[in-house]
């Protein structure tokens, strides 16, 4: 007889349908990355979390160390998730993860940078280098883990050694600079007073 | 069909809360009513849904196809001017689209006739792929529902499957969602799509609508001032097209959900163009332009705007008079005429089939009751069953 086909999703992960609060927008992705099984572009990356802890472990190398901490430092500046509140970034990071930054006139708050993973620190060819970010929030999924600026999660952050594919070193997004705001959204404010404040603008 | 009673789940509010479904109530009325179902059988749903939904989305592209080529038919859409071109390129490129909603008028036998496509910023994705879903599981469960029902909603399987596609399309990892501010309808459908893109391993972020950026490369920017490369809007493209930074879009090189070529499907003068490429096709409804009505129409008809959402700004006309009418903030672009198709009615509802698509392919529905001969946006939702 003919096995009837199920017309209705087989199953659904409710575990992950859960919300344990509202919808916010969070300010890096909610995402676990799984990383390819392409072989070939995996890489060992190793984390340190400041020079000092790199120039201990490879004495040797202490100029390179000092100098892509220095490079992870100004990339997560450019890189790092920012907030126009502090109580908004330790809601993501932690208590007393958040630093203030001073730009242009303004402020913004961002995460202090927990760690660098350094690859090919050896290699006559040059070392890459990536800043790192962990949460201390119970409401952040990245709590505990090692994140990169945007969003991939490389693991338990006690973990020291990664197996990381080569994407991992590339430049995280360039934070833009954004000349202008508000250019979209004018049609539903012209026609909002036949709307309500719930009801939106599908169909 | 059938629509029969049913004792709601004792705990579904609470329920509702934990996974953080907040529209359920609305104005203090219920939009979420589990205390009836609809009841259908598998002919009902593969003969006469499911089979003429991916027809219908099959007509409508071939629709398109016409439209696009022939600027006196863009003009007849009053699609703006400089979309004309980026229009068709998007069409060309076959860029990838999410998902569609059809409306249907179907009465549980004979063909169901298509009301509307709302194939650009459909609504009601929550309550139909998961929320509806976990209805039957739980009153399977409770013993009153039989082990034996099925449903026709494979929506979330299907729509965590099309955003891996479409992110293998276009080579990213990485989506950003946006709807507008204040909606908590809105928000729920869209945190809904971020849940089905994480799950099918793709990062997102959000920001609302209003709050997009222009930077000084011309990218549109989130809030943290990051490029936007991929942008689920939940805001129809007739809007957009209309609005400050229209002039940006194409030098803001965005893969944008829905594609630009979606515009035209959810646009209403798709129907008159519909029913003149295939008259007489047994799931369309009789449609004209303002300008072609025939002089008699012996059945009342149905003034639609090109644009409106809702139910909004629809009239019923009788012998050339409005004998209906409802509200609204929309027609400045133009409207078609459609011929009058009484929705089936159970017990006092007058009850409305959105017949799901997933890219191209059939995926479900969602039952609509409204006091109402218009179906508008204090309708309430039922869940079905096919049994």
């Amino acid at each position: 007889m003919e096995q009837r086909k199920q017309k209705r999703s087989v199953s659904i992960n409710l575990a992950s349908m859960r919300k344990g609060f509202a919808p916010k927008p969070l300010a890096v992705g909610v995402a676990t990355v799984l990383l390819s099984a392409c072989g070939g572009n995996r890489q060992d990356a190793d984390v340190y979390t400041s020079a000092n802890d790199c120039i201990e472990k490879n004495p040797e190398f202490a100029e390179q160390c000092t100098a892509a901490y220095q490079q992870a430092l100004e990339e997560a500046a450019r890189t790092a998730p920012k907030y126009n509140n502090a109580t908004d970034c330790e809601y993501d990071f932690g208590q007393q993860q958040c630093h203030r930054v001073e730009s242009g006139g303004g402020s913004f708050f961002v995460p202090f940078m927990a760690g660098y993973m350094l690859s090919n620190l050896m290699s006559p060819r040059g070392y890459h280098s990536q800043p790192l970010f962990t949460s201390y929030s119970p409401y952040s999924p990245y709590r505990y883990r090692w994140t990169t600026a945007d969003g991939w999660d490389y693991g338990y952050y006690k973990d020291r050694r990664l197996k990381v594919d080569k994407d991992a070193f590339k430049p995280k997004p360039a934070v833009n600079r954004t000349i202008k705001r508000g250019g979209f959204g004018s049609t539903v404010r012209a026609k909002s007073s036949w709307g309500s404040s719930s009801k939106g603008w599908g169909g | 069909m059938l629509r029969l009673p049913i004792p709601p789940r004792a705990n579904w509010q609470q329920k509702a809360a934990e996974f953080g479904f907040y529209f359920h109530t609305m104005y203090g009325e219920p939009y979420w009513d589990e205390s009836a179902y609809y009841q259908f059988t598998l002919r009902q749903i593969e003969d006469d849904l499911e089979g003429p939904t991916e027809v219908l989305h099959q007509m409508c592209l071939e629709a398109l196809d016409v439209v696009i080529r022939d600027e006196r038919w863009l003009a007849k859409f009053a699609v703006p001017e400089p979309f004309w071109q980026q229009i068709a390129d998007s069409w060309q490129r076959r860029d990838p689209s999410l998902y569609s909603r059809l409306d249907l008028v179907y009465q549980g036998q004979g063909p169901a006739k298509l009301l509307e496509n709302n194939a650009d910023t459909p609504t009601s994705l929550y309550e139909s792929g998961f929320w509806q879903w976990l209805w039957l599981e739980d009153q399977v469960n409770q013993g009153l529902i039989s082990k034996g029902a099925d449903q026709f909603n494979s929506l979330q399987e299907k729509l965590v499957k099309r955003f891996a596609d479409i992110a293998a399309h276009y080579q990213i990892k990485h989506m950003h969602f946006a709807c507008c501010e204040d909606t908590v309808e809105d928000r729920g459908t869209v945190q809904y799509l971020q849940d089905c893109a994480r799950e099918a391993g793709v990062l997102n972020d959000f920001v609302f609508i209003e709050q997009i950026g222009l930077s000084e490369s011309g990218h549109f920017t989130d809030l943290n001032d990051h490029s936007i490369e991929t942008l689920f809007k939940l805001y129809p493209w007739e809007f957009m097209q209309r609005e400050a930074f229209a002039d940006a879009i194409p030098g803001a090189g965005v893969n944008w959900l829905e594609p630009l070529w979606k515009s035209l499907l959810s646009n209403k003068a798709i129907l008159p163009m519909l029913w003149r490429l295939f008259p007489d096709h047994p799931n369309l409804l009789p449609a004209w332009f303002e300008d072609e009505l025939p002089i008699s129409t012996a059945g009342k008809l149905v003034k639609k705007p090109l644009y409106s959402r809702e139910g909004a700004n629809i009239s019923v006309y009788q012998g050339g008079q409005p004998i209906v009418q409802s509200d609204g903030p929309y027609g400045e672009e133009g409207f078609i005429y459609q011929a009058w198709n009484a929705l089936p009615r159970f017990a006092d509802n007058h009850t409305l089939i959105g017949s799901w698509l997933v890219n191209d392919q059939a995926a479900g529905i969602s039952v609509r009751e409204d006091k109402h001969i218009i179906t508008q946006d204090m309708s309430r939702y039922l869940p079905h069953i096919i049994l």
